[in-house]
């Protein structure tokens, strides 16, 4: 199935617009949305299905008397069912509580430019092209290590496209590609059974390397086979890609919205100006990233995408906000509002959150390290306590490093202390940065993580 | 009529391109959503899903489509797509999937709820939050915030397969989550609750505003006073609640056929003891109301109570129709999707271990040192049994009685050396609601009786 027309998507979420305002309310907006996504997925050692699934719908926000009202449809090509949507919206508005915060839908500006988000090329990938790509990373994995089980992981593309009207005259419409393949491997030997390893590379432009991709996973279950237990005590830890973005996910990428800040959940509330992190720490939230995987020309209401400075060595500078956040505190959005589809409304999210890379490489970050433990992903970040940035996590993955080497894989050790503490005790970050999820960053050294062993 | 569309498309699939197994899935739902914030709704959230998803067999291979639109046109396209899918996903395939054969049924679902949600005014249900939230701000001067989600599901799902069953199943979930942070000087603290249940609104009726609005503030206030746990191996009491989450992350996900035939520590253990002979699992999909249950799984197979360890023996899996082919065993009616875009999988119900006879007192009398853990705050497992449960209500135990509460512990070990170390289990009993994630999501119950465990690794800062 083709994908729906750039003027026939913004028409009709215009119509759904003249539609609420006809029907009463003091103001609308909405949002369409198309995902034509094809996969083929690989289970225990082979590909073994492929998927074709195509999602659109539209979302419309009505407000009556300040209060806001939601629904949305995935029936888009009849104008009675919007219609009906449009009437649902205003229902729901109606049964609602007005809020006295309510300062209207984002005015009209020029979208931001963006580059490397679209290629033509993913559209055109057949399920066919996609067993040849997960093909690709299954041999490379097989060959690297006959010990590494290939236990699930697939080959996908995406063409996303994204629509938007509201009453105060903003319209656009963005479309994007995604390609991306990944493996999860175990290794078995005499008995033993390794955690998961995971490996992964999505781009928004046809540029992925699944032969890395499986490789890369095969090495990492092999080196962790012979797992030893570690000693208790405070040691310095690398926290590698995945690990990284887990426990930032859930705490700093959370205390810095501006709406946890003005509703006293975030540890980082009167903080702006001051000094949060180690002085080596700068990071972006970067809307207009070339070929960022967050990367859009309009946020999800309307609003530009920009690159807005969040910590600027060590210091505090902005906190992220959408329309209503910003409108609040008499401020400008970031352009931060974020939906996942058309089914919900905005909330605030990171885009390209950029910590940016260090000059060292990855050997010469754990060549300075005489005692540590390097650390590929953990178990539980989304049980930290989000206000406070406590974690208490399982290090799974992990190696131990000596004297500057990685010595062995670690097995059952906990890393446990406090993100906010842990941003201030970073030392070192490598050149290594890639793109993981919102995450865009280097592996980092932080000092005196506790470790829990035996 | 929907049925003899489907019916046509799947006979098409069938004589066309030769398909094995084909099935169609249709659901038209509609779902009513609330997001409450201190005092404030957010917005009153409206929303139909209308699809249809079609899975086929051919060759041995698996494809997939999903649509959301009924018309036959439509339909035939998808149903197509599919089919070109199972065949580019045979081309490199060294095992074909051969699936258990099931029954043909023909049935028609109802539910009666007392309180259907689709009857009740939206303004009504802002009340019941609204209330909820009030209950929360203003129990102590401490609490800063309140945010809660509220959804409730209601419609039907229509399931065809090639081998004759046609079931029509109504589906009604009533769900809402309830997050409190208090504050005081620089302690910031968190606690969380969920309701949820398949009989109707009148789960309401029970875990009322009031009792639900006290239950998640008086924690956030309480740990404000809580320290940090010390970091080691510790004798530990575990709440029901968070021996659900243990028995559904650290056990159940090893115990998922898939997951087991990918080499979970579970792959060769089988008929083997694997937990202490206190230790009796069940996952069970029959439980009235629970947030778990349902009569028919998303491959037409019928519901069950499927007993997964007795006495410390491994004696069951759960299963699929894929699965269940690989061990010469019947589907158990574990698939299942969160919504026709998706593929069913096999995932949990109500997950439990079975009580014995314990009493609290007992439990906690003989610890010299150790802690009591209540209530979870998330938890992980890895195929090779490394477990993770975050805690957000825990105390110490000394000299055999609760002491000072803890905050943001965690507890970590391998699943079957802790289940192992399980010496006692409680004649009580709780069953929790919750929402399990792998890829999708699915509503579930955890539950269990208060159980001791020699020693765990407690992850704390002090």
């Amino acid at each position: 199935m083709a994908a729906l027309k750039e003027e026939e998507v913004v028409s009709l979420a215009e119509f759904a617009v003249k539609s609420a305002l006809k029907r009463g309310a003091d103001e609308a907006e909405a949002f369409a949305y198309e995902g034509l996504t094809t996969t083929v997925a690989i289970e225990r050692g082979q590909i073994t299905k492929s998927s074709r699934i195509i999602d659109r719908g539209l979302g419309i926000r009505t407000v009556v008397n300040k209060a806001v009202g939601f629904a949305y449809t995935n029936i888009l090509m009849d104008k009675t069912a919007i219609e009906e949507t449009v009437l649902k919206a205003l229902k729901a508005a109606k049964a609602s509580k007005p809020d006295k915060d309510w300062q209207g839908f984002p005015t009209r500006k020029s979208f931001a430019q963006v580059k490397n988000t679209f290629d033509e090329a993913i559209c055109e990938l057949s399920p066919e092209d996609l067993v040849k790509t997960a093909s690709l990373m299954l041999e490379a994995c097989e060959k690297t290590d006959k010990r590494v089980f290939p236990v699930e992981g697939g080959a996908g593309a995406s063409y996303l496209a994204r629509a938007i009207a509201n009453s105060n005259g903003v319209a656009g419409f963005d479309r994007g590609t995604v390609v991306e393949c990944s493996l999860a491997t175990v290794a078995k030997e005499s008995g033993e059974v390794t955690p998961i390893c995971f490996e992964f590379n999505a781009e928004r432009l046809y540029r992925i390397d699944p032969e890395w991709v499986g490789a890369e996973a095969a090495r990492q279950a092999g080196s962790a086979l012979k797992a030893k237990r570690v000693e208790t005590k405070s040691m310095k830890v690398v926290l590698a890609h995945f690990a990284l973005q887990q426990l930032l996910y859930y705490t700093l990428m959370d205390a810095v919205k501006a709406d946890y800040v003005q509703r006293n959940q975030s540890a980082l509330q009167g903080k702006i100006g001051e000094k949060v992190a180690s002085e080596i720490v700068t990071i972006h939230d970067d809307g207009l990233l070339e070929g960022g995987l967050r990367t859009w020309k309009f946020d999800s209401e309307g609003v530009p995408q920009q690159k807005t400075t969040v910590i600027e060595r060590g210091m505090l500078r902005s906190y992220l906000y959408d329309n209503y956040a910003a409108k609040k505190e008499g401020k400008e959005s970031t352009g931060n509002a974020f939906r996942a589809g058309y089914l919900s409304t905005p909330r605030i999210e990171a885009t390209n959150f950029h910590i940016v890379p260090g000059k060292k490489s990855p050997e010469e970050l754990i060549g300075e390290i005489e005692e540590g433990l390097i650390v590929y992903s953990v178990q539980g970040a989304h049980s930290s306590n989000p206000a406070s940035g406590e974690f208490s996590v399982v290090a799974t993955p992990a190696w131990k490093i000596k004297k500057g080497k990685i010595a062995h894989a670690v097995k059952g050790a906990m890393l446990a202390g406090n993100i906010f503490d842990a941003l201030k005790n970073i030392t070192a970050l490598a050149n290594n940065k890639r793109k993981i999820g919102q995450l865009v960053a280097p592996w980092v050294l932080v000092e005196n993580i506790k470790v829990i062993g035996k | 009529m929907l049925k003899d569309t489907l019916s046509r498309i799947i006979e098409w699939a069938v004589q066309k391109f030769g398909a094995e197994y084909v099935e169609a899935r249709a659901q038209k739902l509609h779902k009513t959503m609330l997001t409450v914030k201190e005092e404030k709704v957010e917005a009153a959230k409206e929303g139909i899903e209308n699809g249809v998803a079609l899975r086929v067999l051919i060759n041995g291979a698996w494809g997939f489509a999903s649509v959301g639109s009924f018309d036959a046109g439509g339909l035939e396209e998808a149903v197509s797509h599919a089919c070109k899918m199972a065949k580019a996903a045979g081309l490199k395939l060294k095992n074909p999937i051969k699936l258990a054969e099931g029954k043909a049924i023909e049935d028609r679902v109802r539910v009666k709820p007392k309180k259907n949600p689709s009857e009740i005014s939206v303004e009504n249900k802002i009340k019941t939050m609204l209330t909820i939230s009030k209950n929360v701000l203003e129990y102590d001067e401490s609490v800063k915030s309140c945010t809660i989600d509220y959804l409730d599901l209601v419609g039907v799902n229509y399931f065809m397969n090639s081998e004759g069953t046609y079931i029509e199943q109504d589906k009604l979930y009533v769900w809402s989550r309830v997050l409190a942070t208090a504050k005081k000087g620089d302690v910031y603290t968190f606690s969380r609750e969920e309701v949820g249940s398949t009989a109707g609104y009148e789960v309401f009726d029970v875990e009322t505003p009031e009792v639900v609005g006290e239950r998640v503030a008086k924690r956030a206030v309480d740990q404000l006073k809580a320290k940090p746990p010390k970091g080691g191996s510790f004798p530990v009491v575990l709440g029901p609640n968070v021996v659900g989450v243990f028995v559904h992350e650290a056990f159940g996900h090893l115990a998922e056929a898939d997951l087991t035939l990918s080499g979970s520590v579970l792959m060769d253990k089988l008929g083997k003891k694997v937990a202490s002979e206190v230790v009796t699992i069940y996952d069970d999909g029959t439980i009235e109301g629970a947030f778990g249950s349902f009569k028919y799984d998303d491959e037409g197979v019928p519901a069950q109570k499927t007993l997964l360890v007795k006495d410390g023996v491994v004696v069951g899996l759960m299963h699929n129709k894929e699965t269940a082919k690989k061990f010469d065993t019947q589907s158990t009616g574990n698939a299942r999707a969160e919504d026709f875009r998706v593929e069913p999988i096999i995932r949990m119900r109500n997950t439990f271990m079975a009580p014995r006879d314990y009493s609290f007192e007992e439990l906690i009398e003989d610890i010299k040192f150790g802690y009591y853990f209540k209530s979870f705050r998330g938890g992980q497992a890895n195929l090779d049994g490394t477990f993770q449960v975050g805690i957000q209500e825990g105390y110490e135990i000394v000299k055999g009685e609760i002491g000072e509460p803890v905050r943001n512990a965690s507890i970590s070990g391998n699943t079957l050396e802790t289940l192992h170390k399980v010496d006692a289990v409680g004649k009580d009993f709780e069953l929790w609601p919750g929402r399990c994630g792998k890829g999708q999501t699915a509503f579930v119950c955890d539950g269990g009786p208060h159980i001791r465990v020699l020693e765990v690794i407690v992850g704390g800062s002090a």
